[in-house]
């Protein structure tokens, strides 16, 4: 087993690499030939294998019993999940979007994330719902969206969101081997599609077999000492490129990777702010009551000495703009993570 | 309609029910629908007597169907109508939240502006009665966090007759969050018929917080069920020797953070109470905002006090769960400590 707390390695490395997508998929292809307990199902996750191509090849390979199509009802494979999963199955559902979540919030906070608790522990739910998130492609309000503010509040649910191939692997064999659920949540712009926005850092260094990255630790994607930026997702990618803009000016960014917010790992948050004393929080989802908020709350609650800095990038709290250059302009891109960076280091 | 007037000694559940019989007068485009709220005046009897007064078309009982419930209102709003909708209790909001998010808080900004939703969601929220699961609830963080939605929370009777009213009156979907475990407390309510209480100007307004008590050692924010249980810590503290401003926030999106940096300003100690879960909630929000507003008057961590990080618990221990006055007072005691 390979434990990974490290950040990927460089592009120089000698290794094999893949896209976060083939990453996903070969995370959950070996843990389907390891537990015939474990199958996917989801709206064109078989015959198209994923519209996020998070599902590529697995109908070939595993048959159309454990590799499902759904009709469009998330009430009514979620709920179905759920169940398969009260019965020792441990079910993928796949949410297309992350903003249909609304369609079957009933099916996912009040049975999937509850039932353990209402049941004394005595009934475990061991299913993973993975849902695409995320804009910067023109997909208009309502699908666009990260929400895992909204997911993360909600206790009852583990929620995981990897950045780069190697953690999407790593975390997903976390996912499915977890009795908890877990909501893994990937964006649009990591997977490594042709048709999205060319992102080199969306295809990286996967250690071949099993490969398990724990739920709960967070990464240093980039140690640095004069500014945190604590971020998920796709935002990593940016503030890795702003980082490396910067240094050229001799300011030293710390990129801190959360890949899971619950649960969040406060203790690297607070390490990591009591080395640089300055935070920045960059995230894709909306502003207020989210995760930029808890982030700050969390650091002002242990000890608000520990800051001489704080700024938060995030989305404005407006529905997400169809329009690129509107769309461009709210999303949390370089020039506003370099302008909150400078912004705490004045 | 004589008994309707004047001031009096009423519950806010009373309070709420008047509130809804003066806009339905004022306006009759202004018509409810939800789950038992005609025959039956409501479970909580809410709307008790207006399906009498106001007939079947004004006052409709549902089937039991949230997500229909609210895409019917949606529907109305746009064809002119003020649909004020109940759900019957907070965990019933689930089935209704793509409505909510996907549809009434976006079709404004979506049309360009061009229509609007005057849209009110009553919803009964937070626990302390001994309810069953999915019945106590506090989900206001997931619908702050949603962009395009109103949010406010009565936390006595003459609030809840004034705010039912501006809620209905306003162009703006609002989801109008009822403090079930208040619903029987008692206070005056001038309830006179009046258009002066649609007026937003001054401190009355909907969106404005309140400070209930006036300190200068620290602040409590709280709002709806909690301002009470942070009116009783306040009075604990004073005996103790301590000054605690207590604010009732009475909006939570959006909130009104002048107030609250106002007070932070002078007591420089802030503590948040609030039922739900404080875990990515609205404590948190409040939390960092006032870090970034009143960075250098903080004198001491900002602490949350509220619901844990697990489902709203069975009867017999939920007042191990709730933001009860020992809890509040703790925190009090470790923010001035510090």
């Amino acid at each position: 087993m390979t434990l990974t707390d490290t950040p990927p390695a460089s592009r120089a490395q000698a290794g094999r690499r893949l896209s976060t997508s083939k990453a996903m998929v070969e995370a959950i292809a070996q843990e389907m030939e390891r537990d015939e307990s474990v199958f996917y199902l989801g709206e064109d996750v078989a015959a198209y294998g994923g519209i996020f191509s998070s599902t590529t090849g697995l109908l070939e390979q595993f048959g159309p019993k454990r590799i499902i199509d759904t009709p469009i009802s998330e009430t009514g494979f979620i709920g179905l999940a759920v169940g398969a999963a009260t019965e020792g199955m441990r079910p993928i559902a796949e949410l297309m979007f992350a903003d249909f979540m609304g369609v079957c919030l009933d099916q996912i906070y009040n049975h999937m994330a509850k039932i353990h608790y209402f049941s004394g522990g005595r009934v475990k739910v061991p299913m993973v719902l993975t849902t695409a998130v995320g804009g910067g492609y023109s997909d208009g309000g309502q699908h666009s969206q990260t929400l895992w503010g909204t997911f993360a509040h909600l206790p009852g649910m583990k929620v995981v969101v990897p950045s780069n191939p190697a953690d999407a692997k790593g975390l997903m064999t976390s996912a499915i081997r977890d009795d908890s659920p877990v909501v893994y949540m990937f964006h649009k712009g990591i997977m490594g599609l042709p048709w999205m926005a060319k992102n080199r850092r969306s295809i990286d260094l996967v250690p071949e077999g099993e490969h398990v990255v724990p739920i709960g630790k967070a990464a240093i994607a980039r140690a640095g000492s004069d500014v945190t930026v604590v971020t998920l997702s796709l935002s990593v990618h940016h503030a890795l490129d702003v980082a490396d803009t910067l240094a050229g000016e001799g300011i030293d960014v710390e990129v801190l990777d959360l890949r899971s917010l619950v649960p969040l790992d406060r203790e690297a948050i607070l390490a990591s702010v009591a080395k640089t004393r300055r935070l920045v929080v960059v995230d894709e989802d909306y502003l207020s009551f989210g995760l930029s908020g808890e982030v700050v709350a969390s650091v002002v609650e242990s000890d608000p000495s520990l800051l001489t800095a704080v700024r938060r990038v995030a989305l404005p709290d407006v529905p997400i703009p169809y329009a690129r250059s509107l769309e461009y302009a709210v999303l949390p891109r370089h020039d506003r993570i370099e302008g909150a960076i400078r912004g705490v280091l004045a | 309609m004589s008994e309707n007037t004047g001031t009096q000694r009423i519950p806010m559940a009373k309070a709420i029910n008047l509130g809804l019989r003066r806009s339905m007068e004022r306006d009759d485009k202004v018509l409810l629908m939800g789950e038992d709220i005609g025959r039956l005046g409501g479970v909580f009897r809410v709307t008790d007597g207006l399906q009498k007064d106001f007939g079947t078309t004004r006052v409709v009982d549902t089937p039991l169907a949230e997500s229909g419930i609210i895409g019917t209102a949606i529907g109305l709003a746009l064809a002119g109508y003020r649909p004020v909708c109940e759900i019957q209790f907070d965990g019933f909001i689930f089935p209704a939240y793509d409505q909510i998010t996907t549809q009434l808080a976006k079709l404004h900004y979506r049309s360009r502006g061009r229509v609007e939703l005057p849209v009110v969601i009553r919803v009964p929220y937070g626990g302390g009665i001994g309810a069953v699961e999915h019945h106590s609830e506090s989900p206001e963080a997931l619908f702050a966090h949603t962009a395009g939605l109103r949010l406010v929370s009565p936390a006595n009777p003459a609030d809840a007759f004034t705010m039912i009213q501006q809620a209905i009156a306003s162009p703006d979907p609002v989801l109008f969050l009822e403090p079930k475990a208040r619903y029987w407390d008692k206070a005056d309510v001038d309830v006179t018929a009046a258009d002066q209480v649609l007026d937003l100007g001054g401190g009355n307004g909907l969106h404005r917080a309140r400070v209930v008590r006036p300190g200068t050692d620290l602040t409590i924010a709280a709002y709806g069920p909690t301002v009470a249980t942070a009116m009783a810590a306040a009075t604990v503290a004073e005996q103790e020797g301590h000054s605690v401003e207590v604010i009732d926030l009475r909006s939570i999106s959006p909130i009104d953070f002048d107030t609250i940096a106002d007070s932070v300003r002078r007591t420089h100690r802030l503590v948040v109470a609030h039922e739900a879960p404080v875990f990515f909630g609205a404590g948190a929000e409040i939390a960092a905002r006032i870090t970034e507003q009143c960075f250098y008057s903080l004198e001491a961590p900002v602490l949350r006090v509220g619901g844990f990080h697990a489902p709203y618990p069975v009867a017999n221990i939920e007042e191990d769960y709730l933001p009860n006055l020992d809890r509040v007072l703790h925190a009090v005691d470790a923010v001035l400590a510090h």
